[in-house]
C-alpha cells in the first residue's frame, strides 16, 4: 500500500434533525452550521480552501436548487467549488481525493435540503430507470421490502428479529440530541405498528425529516491547530452497482463487501469487528443485516450505530455525512475511540456504499 | 496536481433537437464507446467513473447515473456525479483529472450528457422559485439585460452579435456532430425575431439532446495508449455568490480568477500569444466578446473589437470554437465537457475539418449559473 | 392477457406530479408581510453595513450576519433590462414585458422587477422608476402587492453612478 497524505476529519456541526423546519429555508438552516464547524475550528472562512456539497434538485423542488447555497457558503471572493448531486458523504470523500491529489489542504463539506417540503417517497420513485422500475411504482419503501424480503427469505431472520435491530437503534437515539426520534422504543411496540410494505412495519422506517450539516477536512499539517483530536482518514472506497433490481443479489451488497474490503485494506485493519465503533448508514433494519454480513460484524454489538442511525434520523442528501460526522464525534468526542468506520449509502436497496475508516493516529508516519 | 494527467480519448455523440433513435442509457453509451474506442481501451481497463449533467428535472429521472450504472460499466467501481448547472460538463472533467492526479486511480471515464427533449427544458430553466416574482423567462432572459449592459459599456454595435452567430455556423459546418450546421449570413440574424431585446433567435444556442465522453490517464497509462495524448497542464473550478453588492455579471469575478489560476499553474503569460484556440461557453452570441476580455486574450472594452477584426475566425489568430460552440450544439450537461473535449481534440491533432493547424496549447471552458460557477482547463501537446 | 405490441414500443411517456409545499422563512416572510404595509424591506449587513433586499440571514458578500432589518425606498432606477417576447409554461403575463433589475434607493442589491405603463422601446437603461402598488384593502402581503414599477418622468440617473453595479 502506498503511502497516502494524512486528512482528518477536524470539524463537524449539524442542526438536530427535525420533521420540519417552518422558520428557515435550507440555506438558513445550513448558515449557522457552517459558522458553528468553522468557530470549532479556530479559523475564519478564507482558511478554506476548497468548498463542496451534495444535495438534489428532485428534492429540493427546484432545478439549480443548489446555487443558493453559495450565498451561505462565504463564496465571495469566488473560491475552489464543486457540487455533486449525491449524498453530502460523497463530497467528503471527492474532497479527500483531492487532498490527495495535492490540489487543497482544508475543506468545506456541506449537506442541506428541505426533505420535507416534497414527498420523499414519490420522489425517490424518479431515482429509477424511467422505462419500467419507476413506471411500475417502485419507491424506496417498496424497494426495500423487496429487499428484506428476499433476505429474510434466505437466511430465516424473522420480523421479531428486525423488531430488534429497530428497538436497539431506537435506544441509542434516544441518547443523541440531534436525533428526530428520541423516544426509545421496544421491539414489542414496535412489532405492532402497521406494515408499511410487508415485510417492513412503519416502526422500522425513518420518519421524514430534515437538517443541514457542516463537515471540515484538513491535511497534516494543517488539521492538528483546527482539532485536538483529529479523527484521521486511514482508508476510503466507494463502490456502485448497477441498478437492476433483478439482476443483482439483493440479499448481500457485493458493492459494501467490496468498498469495506478495499477501504480497511488501505487501513490496514484485518476484521470490521476489530474496529470500536461502526457508523451504518442503513435505512431499514434488514439493510442494517446485510451490511452487517458484508463486513463480518455480529448484529447486535453495542458499538454499532450509536447515533441511532438513520432510522431516528434521515435528511436524505445528508444522512451519510452525519454518519461520517458521527464517527468524527467518537474518536474526537470524550469516547475517544481508537477507529471508528463509517458507512454512506445512496440509491436503492443500498446500490451505492462508501466507508472510511476513522483513527485518533495518523495512518502514514 | 501531484502527477501529470493525459486525455487519452475523446467520444461524443452526434446532436440533434431529439434523439430518438436511442434511449437515454444508448445516448450515453454512443459517446462512451467512441471514448473507449478512441482511447483503445475497455471497460476493464477503466477504475472509476465521474458522471455529470445538469438537472435531473430536465428528463424527469432523479440521480440517472443510479440507473445508469451498468450501461457506463461502472458496477463495482466507484462512481461519482457532479451538477454545477451550465458547467458541469467542465467541472466534470476536471473532478476526472483530480481522480487520476490524486494517485488513487489511473484510467477514469467521464461523461456528461442531457436529453433534454425527453422534457420541458423551457420550463426547467425558468425556475418559478417560491416567493418570488416569475419573470425570469428562460435562461436567455436571465442573461439578456447584462448583454445589454456589456454594449452599454464598451460601444459595441449591433452587428456583432449577428458577426458571432454567422461565424458560428460556419464553424459548425466542419463539425460533424453539431447541432445545428446550416450556415446563416449575418443579415440572417439581424432579421430574426428578438427573443428577449437584445437577444435574437439566431444568436441563441439550440436546445439538444446529446452527449461527451473523455478517458483521462496518468502519464504511464497514457504512454501505452494508441495515441498522442492531450496533456492537462491546469484546470480550474471556481464559483461565486449571487446576491453580493456590485457583482459583476458582465466581466464576472469568478471567470477572470479561474482563468488567472490556470494561466499561472500552466505558466501561460501572453494569453493571446500563446493560446491557438479556444472553446469557450457561448450560449448567447454577445458572450464571446465578454469572454474573450474575461478570459483575458484582450483588453476590457477590446472584446468586440476582435470580433470586429475578424481575429476570432477559423484561420485567423485565435479561432473560437471552430467547433461551432454551444451556440450550434447545446445539451446542457455535455456542453461544458464539448468545450473541453474539443480543446484537447486540438491539442491531439484529431479535430478533422476543424482542425487548427499548429495547436501547442488549447483553452477550454465553461459556465454556469447566474454567471457564478466557471470551470476550465488548458491542454497542451507535451506534459 | 392483452396481445403484444406489434411494433416495438419506442416511446414511454410520463406524467411527473410532484406537489412541494415551500417554507419561505421568516426572513423571506417579514418582507411579504411589510409589502401589505407598503414597506420593502432589507437587512443590513454587520461587517459592511450593506443593505440586501430582500433581507436576509446572512450578507453574500461578507459571511456575517445581517439581522438588522431596514426599510428601503420603493423607487429607483433601472440599471439594465430585457423585453421579453416569448411565454413560459404555466405563466399568465402578457407579451412583451420588460424584466428589468432595479437599484431601490437605500438598497445595495437590486431587485427584478416587471416594468409597465411604457412602451417598452421607452425603457432605457438609468430610467427612474417607482413601484405601483395595489391599493389598500387589496394587498395581501405577497410579492404581487407590488404590480410592476413605472417611470417616474424624473431624469435618468448618470450611467456611471449605475453601470458598475447592475
Amino acid at each position: 500500500m502506498a503511502r497516502l497524505r494524512n486528512v482528518a476529519v477536524v470539524g463537524f456541526a449539524q442542526a438536530p434533525i427535525v420533521a420540519r423546519d417552518e422558520h428557515r429555508i435550507a440555506t438558513e438552516m445550513l448558515y449557522p452550521e457552517i459558522r458553528r464547524a468553522l468557530a470549532a475550528c479556530g479559523v475564519e472562512r478564507d482558511a478554506i480552501d476548497y468548498q463542496v456539497a451534495g444535495s438534489a434538485d428532485y428534492l429540493d423542488g427546484r432545478p439549480f436548487g443548489f446555487v443558493t447555497a453559495l450565498d451561505v457558503m462565504g463564496a465571495w471572493p469566488p473560491r475552489q467549488d464543486l457540487h455533486l448531486e449525491m449524498d453530502a458523504a460523497f463530497a467528503a470523500y471527492y474532497a479527500w481525493v483531492r487532498m490527495q491529489a495535492g490540489d487543497c489542504d482544508t475543506a468545506l463539506v456541506c449537506g442541506y435540503g428541505k426533505t420535507s417540503e416534497g414527498e420523499p417517497r414519490r420522489v425517490l420513485n424518479l431515482q429509477l430507470d424511467p422505462y419500467y422500475h419507476a413506471a411500475i411504482g417502485l419507491e424506496p419503501v417498496a424497494t426495500a421490502a423487496l429487499q428484506a424480503s428476499a433476505y429474510m427469505a434466505r437466511t430465516g431472520v424473522t420480523d421479531r428479529d428486525l423488531a430488534a435491530v429497530a428497538a436497539r437503534n431506537r435506544g441509542a437515539g434516544a441518547r443523541n440530541p440531534d436525533a428526530q426520534l428520541r423516544a426509545p422504543a421496544t421491539a414489542e411496540e414496535l412489532l405492532r405498528t402497521p406494515w408499511a410494505v410487508e415485510p417492513l412495519r412503519e416502526g422500522y422506517l425513518p420518519p421524514v425529516g430534515e437538517s443541514a450539516v457542516c463537515l471540515v477536512l484538513a491535511a497534516e499539517g494543517k488539521a492538528e491547530a483546527m482539532c485536538d483530536q483529529p479523527a484521521w482518514i486511514h482508508g476510503a472506497d466507494q463502490r456502485i452497482e448497477l441498478q437492476t433490481l433483478g439482476a443483482r443479489d439483493l440479499t448481500r451488497s457485493a458493492g459494501a463487501t467490496l468498498a469495506a474490503e478495499k477501504a480497511l485494506a488501505m487501513a490496514g485493519v484485518g476484521r470490521a469487528g476489530d474496529i470500536d465503533v461502526v457508523e451504518l448508514c442503513a435505512t431499514t433494519p434488514a439493510e442494517e443485516l446485510i451490511l452487517c454480513d458484508a463486513l463480518g460484524l455480529e448484529a447486535h454489538a453495542s458499538s454499532l450505530s450509536p447515533s441511532g442511525g438513520p432510522l431516528c434520523g434521515h435528511p436524505i442528501m445528508m444522512t451519510g455525512l452525519i454518519r461520517l460526522g458521527e464517527a468524527f464525534r467518537q474518536v474526537s468526542g470524550r469516547a475517544r475511540a481508537r477507529r471508528a468506520l463509517a458507512h454512506a449509502a445512496q440509491g436503492h436497496c443500498l446500490q451505492h456504499n462508501l466507508f472510511f475508516v476513522l483513527g485518533a493516529e495518523r495512518r502514514w508516519a | 496536481m501531484k502527477r501529470p494527467v493525459a486525455v487519452v480519448g475523446v467520444g461524443q455523440t452526434h446532436h440533434a433537437s431529439r434523439r430518438s433513435d436511442v434511449s437515454i442509457p444508448g445516448l450515453v453509451r454512443e459517446a462512451v464507446d467512441r471514448a473507449l474506442l478512441d482511447a483503445g481501451l475497455e471497460h476493464a481497463d477503466i477504475d472509476a467513473v465521474v458522471m455529470g449533467k445538469a438537472p435531473d428535472q430536465l428528463e424527469g429521472v432523479m440521480q440517472p447515473e443510479q440507473f445508469l450504472a451498468g450501461a457506463v460499466g461502472a458496477h463495482l467501481k466507484p462512481l461519482v456525479r457532479v451538477h454545477t448547472a451550465g458547467s458541469v460538463g467542465a467541472s466534470t472533467a476536471l473532478t476526472a483529472v483530480t481522480h487520476v492526479a490524486s494517485g488513487l486511480f489511473e484510467r477514469v471515464l467521464t461523461v456528461a450528457w442531457e436529453k433534454q427533449s425527453e422534457g420541458n427544458a423551457m420550463w426547467a430553466l425558468s425556475p418559478n422559485l417560491p416567493f418570488t416574482p416569475p419573470l425570469v423567462a428562460g435562461a436567455g432572459g436571465f442573461f439578456a439585460p447584462f448583454c445589454r449592459a456589456y454594449m452599454a459599456r464598451t460601444g459595441c454595435p449591433p452587428h456583432i452579435g449577428p458577426v458571432v452567430a454567422a461565424n458560428a455556423r460556419a464553424n459548425a459546418g466542419r463539425n460533424e456532430y453539431a447541432h445545428l450546421r446550416e450556415p446563416i449570413t449575418v443579415e440572417d440574424v439581424m432579421q430574426s425575431p428578438v427573443l428577449w431585446d437584445p437577444i435574437r433567435y439566431l444568436e441563441t444556442c439550440p436546445s439538444s439532446d446529446g452527449a461527451c465522453a473523455l478517458v483521462v490517464a496518468s502519464a504511464e497509462a497514457a504512454r501505452k495508449g494508441p495515441r498522442k495524448p492531450a496533456w492537462v497542464k491546469a484546470g480550474y473550478s471556481y464559483a461565486e455568490a449571487m446576491w453580493v453588492p456590485g457583482r459583476d455579471q458582465v466581466n464576472p469575478q469568478a471567470g477572470r480568477r479561474c482563468a488567472q489560476a490556470v494561466y499561472e499553474r500552466a505558466g501561460i503569460r501572453d494569453p493571446w500569444k500563446e493560446i491557438q484556440v479556444v472553446e469557450m461557453y457561448v450560449p448567447f452570441a454577445w458572450f464571446e466578446p465578454m469572454w474573450l476580455e474575461n478570459l483575458g486574450f484582450c483588453d476590457l472594452g477590446e472584446g468586440w473589437k476582435v470580433v470586429d477584426r475578424g481575429e476570432q475566425k477559423f484561420g485567423a489568430h485565435l479561432p473560437v470554437n471552430p467547433s461551432g460552440g454551444v451556440l450550434c450544439t447545446n445539451p446542457i450537461g455535455a456542453s461544458g465537457m464539448l468545450r473541453l473535449g474539443e480543446a484537447a481534440l486540438q491539442v491531439m491533432g484529431r479535430a478533422g475539418a476543424r482542425q487548427v493547424p499548429g495547436v501547442r496549447n488549447a483553452l477550454g471552458h465553461a459556465y454556469g449559473g447566474g454567471a457564478q460557477y466557471f470551470a476550465m482547463w488548458l491542454v497542451s501537446d507535451e506534459p | 392477457m392483452s396481445e403484444p405490441p406489434r411494433e416495438p414500443v419506442k416511446y414511454v411517456e410520463t406524467q411527473v406530479r410532484l406537489p412541494y409545499h415551500y417554507v419561505a422563512g421568516d426572513y423571506r416572510a417579514r418582507y411579504l408581510r411589510a409589502l401589505k404595509d407598503r414597506k420593502i424591506l432589507g437587512a443590513r449587513c454587520s461587517r459592511t453595513g450593506k443593505v440586501i433586499v430582500p433581507p436576509f440571514v446572512t450578507s453574500p458578500e461578507s459571511f456575517a450576519p445581517a439581522d438588522e432589518i431596514v426599510e428601503v425606498a420603493d423607487h429607483g432606477v433601472v440599471t439594465t433590462f430585457c423585453v421579453v417576447n416569448i411565454p413560459v409554461r404555466g405563466r399568465q403575463i402578457e407579451l412583451p414585458y420588460v424584466a428589468a433589475s432595479v437599484a431601490l434607493d437605500g438598497a445595495d442589491i437590486s431587485i427584478y422587477a416587471l416594468i409597465q405603463e411604457c412602451r417598452p422601446e421607452e425603457v432605457r437603461m438609468g430610467m427612474r422608476v417607482e413601484a405601483v402598488w395595489k391599493p389598500d384593502g387589496e394587498r395581501q402581503g405577497d410579492h404581487e402587492d407590488i404590480r410592476y414599477f413605472r417611470p417616474t418622468g424624473e431624469p435618468d440617473a448618470p450611467i456611471e453612478s449605475f453601470i458598475n453595479r447592475l
